[in-house]
């Protein structure tokens, strides 16, 4: 009777650890995942890379809108900060930059409607030394994401934003 | 034998609770009203260890809700799951941001594997009539004359709204943003109630 309960809860508790475990460790597993595809598997660091026109096989990332044309850097802050720049294309539409943690935190994104001139700023890790005057995004992570969207909804809209953000940096500082 | 048998147990408990935490982080978001499902917190750093969960999952890189929103929609307007296997009428007005879109996608969280090249109606290709009102068709097949979201190769999916820039009122209350509206036109023969 006594290693009927006893097994009950050694079950009951395994349920709990492996549901929490599972729930607190999924999004660090696939945020690795995915900065090992963006970094061609950790060849591409602290770099733009430039995805091509989102279409029905696209799979690099889960849900991307075919409306918008998307560049990466996987970053990585151990050896200091990173200067990130990303200017407008000629028709002014719609761009952002997003920062994500390794955790999946979205800990930072600008646009050029509040920055119409285009975005440009430092992302160090707290108690790094960066030049005055620069915008600083300070990282919760060492490591993570760096998204470039711009609105592409056709071809041509397509072929004018890879232009545009060719311009793109991603880079020590 | 005893701790063979506690050892067992065990890694089958593991298991169930890991399968438990993959299938509840599949259910996604939740209703925010007139049969879409939302979240607040998505890529937000205030996002508890569930939601990132949940949108590390489905949603993967999403922005927070100051420059983005997003939104999904399972069913038609009778609440019956959207199927390649039915048409449907996707119609709305203006809505609360610097631009949207409108993309269809397979339960499998990536978009339809057909080379259409129409899985998304966006604000800068919809037309509109002289109330501001849109529509448009998603479906397996072509409609003549309007705007189309391709279905084809679908199976069940789901539509996502993705509005950019959003006001700062729709940031604030989900409530007060209309909605477009999914109505079921018709089915192939067979393709249930």
């Amino acid at each position: 009777m006594r290693r009927g309960w006893g097994l009950a809860l050694a079950f009951v508790g395994a349920v709990v650890v492996g549901h929490v475990g599972t729930v607190i460790a999924a999004p660090r597993v696939i945020m690795q995942i995915a900065m090992h595809r963006l970094s061609d598997n950790g060849q591409l660091i602290n770099a733009f890379r430039f995805s091509p026109r989102v279409d029905a096989h696209a799979r690099w990332v889960v849900r991307p809108s075919p409306d918008l044309a998307y560049a990466s850097c996987v970053y990585d802050l151990a050896h200091g900060p990173i200067a990130v720049r990303a200017l407008p294309g000629a028709d002014h539409g719609y761009l952002s930059l997003s920062v994500f943690a390794a955790n999946t935190d979205n800990i930072a994104v600008l646009d050029t409607q509040a920055q119409p001139q285009g975005i440009s700023f430092a992302l160090a890790l707290p108690g790094q030394a960066v030049p005055a005057g620069l915008p600083v995004v300070r990282a919760t992570s060492t490591r993570g994401i760096i998204l470039d969207r711009r609105l592409a909804p056709d071809a041509a809209a397509f072929a004018a934003a890879d232009a545009a953000r060719r311009a793109d940096r991603c880079a020590p500082l | 034998m005893a701790k063979r048998v506690y050892a067992v147990v065990i890694a089958m408990g593991l298991l169930a609770g890991s399968g438990s935490a993959l299938a509840w982080m599949r259910q996604g978001m939740a209703p925010v009203g007139q049969g879409w499902l939302g979240s607040r917190v998505t890529g937000s750093v205030d996002a508890d260890a569930w939601t990132r969960a949940r949108v590390a999952l489905s949603g993967l890189l999403a922005l927070n809700r100051s420059q983005a929103i997003y939104f999904v929609r399972k069913v038609d307007e009778a609440g019956r799951p959207l199927t390649e296997r039915c048409r449907y009428r996707v119609s709305g007005g203006a809505l609360p941001g610097r631009w949207w879109s409108v993309t269809a996608y397979a339960a499998d969280n990536f978009l339809p594997v057909n080379d259409e090249g129409a899985l998304s109606v966006d604000a800068t290709r919809v037309q509109r009539d002289a109330g501001g009102r849109w529509q448009a068709i998603a479906a397996a097949q072509r409609p003549p004359g309007a705007s189309w979201i391709s279905t084809r190769k679908a199976g069940n999916f789901d539509l996502t709204l993705r509005i950019y820039n959003p006001t700062p009122a729709a940031q604030a209350d989900f409530g007060t943003i209309p909605f477009p509206q999914i109505q079921r036109i018709d089915c192939v023969p067979g393709a249930g109630a």
